[in-house]
């Protein structure tokens, strides 16, 4: 092996254990007692694999006035982030394709002034949209929480697919239009077929986005509807008794499991769906 | 009844016209071919036929309907597409049944259909591929396929033959004519490819800066062109325009030709009244390569002349000879035994009686 390939690897052993030492600190902390806690450092092995603190975050612990741990809150994520991932991927996917296969007259403005959808910081639009919720009834209500989530998403999925369409060429629509398909059987029969790349692209990162979102979720939920994050915030901070760091480290890692086991399963096509396009062929 | 009737077709892009009153007619069964160097409309024409782009003013009629407004599925026409545009996702058989699929076409005769295509076209073991497992020529054939099952009154072809090679591309066009003239479709074929225009069709709109130059059979264009444009453009290697001094004779007109430091006087033995009034101008000669060759007994009529060879290309069945006459370089071809060295000076023998006269300024013929 020469110089340089022990240099690369050294490098990127060094910036692999930077980023894995939270993540293993986590983890047996999650499997200690108290006790080991308090006696061991933070690098000291759990002397058994002990699930309590796993359970007592999962079903027992308190997040505030009530104690049910955070199994209620993780459902909540669930259905919250599956209808606002679906719906704004549709949506993603079909401004995607009506931006780039059925231009009309402003389209290239209309897709200019999208993108700055894609710049403006989440705080912005708090108290706007805390108006607008109200104003359609659904403020307080897992209802109002997709709908800010498609919103603010239509931006990032729409430029996806619009630039992932731009290298389909619109001689596939103009012989699908000769072969008499309208505009929504060209979309169902033709490009949706062919966009799973993207498709994966804008799940994994709708879903991250969504799923690991802490502001709208504090903002514009309550009581019983509001997402794990909020909740695993409470948990931390809810302060009776003594600290529990192991209950803390496994609500941490429950909350952070579904966007890790969304990148292990879909993350190669992720690479693939955003370099697709940059070479051609 | 006319197949096909393009009439005062117009297109433009805000202020700019791209194509500026087209008027094109043809009968059923006939092959026409728009041809023209790129940017001269043609494409867009052949698209707004498809109704895959608006009209901006004028009618197209297809048959009896006129179709103007029409959506492309409403027009009876298909098309083969530059690029094949074969759906990524689909087989071959899927790729050509999919139109009588969204017609509500029943499977079995569907079935029937395809097959019938796939034989004629001989793409039978490729039905169950996808087209990213096809060579270039399948994908060409299936796209005629897709076209052919269809059934249309009329083939819209968009230059298909140009991402081939060069061999590919001979064959898929004599099998483009066999096609046609087993069929007896009505084909509208958009080329840049003058060979391809002069070969396959029945009738040629040569088109330039958005208009037709001139419409009629490959041999009127190649004999007769309109103008120094189209004479230029049509036939590989493409004429000589020679700028000559015209003056008059006993027999009819004289040219003055210079080629290696001597002057020659070239009979015109053409009745030209236009040129009556060019003597003592100048004028362009359009000459083609065939029509300068070596010495021979057997044409009379021809004058000799001896020529400074500067460039010597052999091509096999013809070697082709760069001359310099009038200061002008001038392709000659020539048997490949009669050949010399560059350098050399050759007794050359113009066969006059085709040649084409241009006005230098307009540069429209002279007749």
């Amino acid at each position: 092996m020469s110089l340089n390939r022990i240099l690369i690897y050294g490098v990127l052993t060094l910036a692999a254990m930077f980023y894995l030492l939270p993540l293993l600190v986590m983890v047996i902390t999650s499997l200690k007692d108290l006790e080991e806690i308090r006696n061991g450092t933070m690098l000291t092995l759990p002397q058994s694999l002990n699930f309590t603190a796993w359970d007592k975050a999962w079903s027992t612990a308190c997040t505030g006035v009530s104690c049910e741990g955070l199994k209620g809150y993780f459902w909540n994520s669930v259905l919250i982030v599956v209808p606002a991932v679906l719906v704004s991927t549709i949506l993603g996917a079909l401004n995607g394709y009506v931006l780039t296969k059925w231009r009309f007259r402003g389209s290239n403005l209309f897709f200019g002034l999208l993108l700055i959808g894609t710049m403006i910081p989440f705080q912005v639009i708090l108290l706007p949209m805390a108006r607008t919720l109200g104003f359609l009834g659904i403020a307080g209500t897992t209802w109002g929480l997709i709908l800010v989530h498609i919103i603010y998403g239509l931006a990032f999925t729409t430029l996806f697919f619009r630039n992932y369409y731009i290298s389909v060429p619109s001689e596939l629509v103009n012989a699908a239009r000769i072969d008499g398909a309208g505009f929504w059987m060209i979309f169902y029969r033709i490009i949706l077929p062919i966009s799973t790349p993207i498709l994966v692209v804008s799940i994994i990162w709708q879903f991250t986005q969504i799923w690991n979102d802490f502001l709208f979720g504090v903002v514009y939920s309550s009581g019983d509807y509001q997402p794990i994050t909020v909740a695993l915030n409470n948990l931390v901070n809810t302060s009776t008794g003594v600290k529990e760091y192991n209950v803390d480290m496994a609500a941490a890692i429950i909350a952070a499991l579904p966007t890790l086991f969304v990148y292990i399963v879909a993350g190669k096509y992720f690479v693939r769906g955003l370099t697709a396009g940059a070479v051609k062929g | 009844m006319q197949a096909l009737k393009i009439q005062n077709v117009e297109k433009s892009f805000g202020a700019i016209k791209v194509l500026k009153g087209i008027n094109i007619e043809i009968e059923p069964g006939q092959f026409l071919i728009l041809v023209g160097p790129s940017g001269c409309g043609k494409s867009t024409l052949l698209n707004m036929i498809a109704g895959l782009e608006t009209v901006s003013k004028g009618d197209i009629v297809i048959g009896d309907r006129t179709v103007t407004h029409l959506d492309p599925k409403d027009r009876d026409i298909a098309m083969v597409f530059q690029s094949y545009a074969l759906y990524p996702n689909m087989t071959v058989s899927q790729n050509i049944s999919f139109g009588l699929d969204i017609a509500k076409m029943p499977k079995p005769e569907q079935k029937v259909v395809v097959d019938r295509v796939a034989k004629m076209l001989q793409i039978e073991p490729l039905l169950n591929r996808k087209p990213k497992a096809l060579s270039g020529g399948q994908r060409q054939r299936v796209a005629m396929g897709r076209a052919l099952a269809r059934d249309p009154s009329i083939y819209l072809f968009d230059e298909p033959l140009s991402n081939l090679d060069a061999k590919l591309r001979v064959e898929m066009r004599s099998e483009i004519k066999e096609l046609h003239q087993r069929e007896k479709t009505t084909i509208v074929y958009v080329t840049h490819d003058q060979i391809e225009a002069m070969t396959l069709a029945d009738v040629i709109a040569v088109m330039k800066d958005g208009e037709v130059q001139q419409f009629g059979t490959p041999q009127e264009i190649y004999d007769n062109p309109e103008n120094q444009f189209i004479a230029g453009f049509m036939g590989s290697p493409s004429m000589n325009f020679v700028p000559c001094e015209l003056s008059k004779s006993d027999d009819g007109y004289e040219l003055l030709m210079e080629s290696a430091g001597k002057v020659t006087r070239l009979l015109v033995n053409q009745d030209i009244p236009g040129l009556a009034q060019y003597v003592g101008r100048s004028v362009v000669l359009g000459v083609r390569p065939e029509q300068i060759t070596q010495v021979s007994e057997d044409k009379p009529d021809s004058m000799v002349m001896p020529c400074a060879v500067e460039i010597v290309e052999p091509t096999g069945p013809d070697t082709m000879v760069t001359i310099r006459l009038n200061g002008v370089k001038t392709v000659c071809r020539v048997h490949p035994t009669a050949i010399c060295s560059p350098g050399e000076p050759m007794f050359l023998q113009f066969d006059v009686t085709k040649a084409v006269f241009f006005d230098p300024e307009t540069e429209l013929r002279i007749r």
